[in-house]
């Protein structure tokens, strides 16, 4: 592979977010990286765990009210 | 309850991006709309479940003037945080019990935020989605590893937790 090709070749697994490079002096170091799409993935997961925590807090909250309103009968 | 009906299934959030600039979250709730919508617009009930435990936040103040244009105040703390957390915004649409819209205020670029409440038989299908000015915006807060304005560290569960889940 030619030096420019290798440097195409790089720059599009760079831009992929797979690999990560860092150049220092003439010497462009490369090392594997977490993909914009694990980045992404990881994120929704956490997204969605603070909701999910949120919302089982949630239920004992509608339990609350619904019970509540039950024990006050046709009052409203 | 009805047996087929398994907490399961009900309890089950689903996350989801659905466009280069939008997360969706929905959930299905045990009760009537009415009920839940004021879960989401009473001070006094959102501080009952909008920081969860395992996150080791707690509430300082919570204020919310819930009315189109009315702003809301969230300050929160925790026992690492020398300065409370303050989030911030304003309500653009409040059509009760059926939909919420509000802004997110505390950082640049942040997400508009809309809740619908959809009752089908006594039960409430919630569906909430981030939407955020650009897809840059929305990249960005997945950078940052913050979720809703909690700092990466807040927004991991606990592992008792996420293996309940």
């Amino acid at each position: 592979m030619t030096l420019t090709g290798m440097k195409k070749h790089v720059s599009v697994l760079e831009h992929a977010g797979l690999v990560v490079t860092e150049k220092i002096g003439r010497v462009r170091t490369c090392r594997l990286g977490v993909s914009r799409l694990e980045q992404e993935a990881a994120w929704i997961e956490r997204y969605r765990q603070l909701w999910a925590a949120r919302f089982d807090e949630l239920d004992k909250v509608v339990e609350e009210l619904k019970q509540k309103e039950k024990a006050n009968g046709r009052e409203k | 309850m009805d047996a087929r009906n398994e907490t399961v299934a009900t309890n089950d959030t689903r996350t989801d991006r659905r466009s280069e600039r939008e997360v969706v979250v929905t959930r299905t709730f045990n009760g009537p709309a009415r009920i839940v919508f004021d879960a989401w617009t009473k001070p006094e009930l959102i501080m009952k479940w909008w920081t969860p435990k395992s996150f080791g936040i707690t509430f300082i103040s919570c204020e919310a003037d819930v009315r189109a244009g009315g702003t809301y105040r969230f300050v929160m703390g925790h026992p690492s945080f020398d300065q409370p957390m303050a989030f911030f915004g304003r309500y653009l649409e409040v059509d009760p019990p059926r939909r919420l819209v509000w802004t997110n205020e505390e950082g640049e670029a942040g997400s508009v935020t809309t809740v619908t409440f959809e009752e089908r038989d006594g039960k409430t299908h919630l569906v909430l989605s981030d939407l955020y000015p650009s897809k840059a915006a929305l990249d960005e807060a997945m950078a940052s590893g913050s979720i809703n304005g909690y700092p990466e560290q807040f927004a991991q569960l606990d592992r008792l937790l996420s293996s309940r889940a």
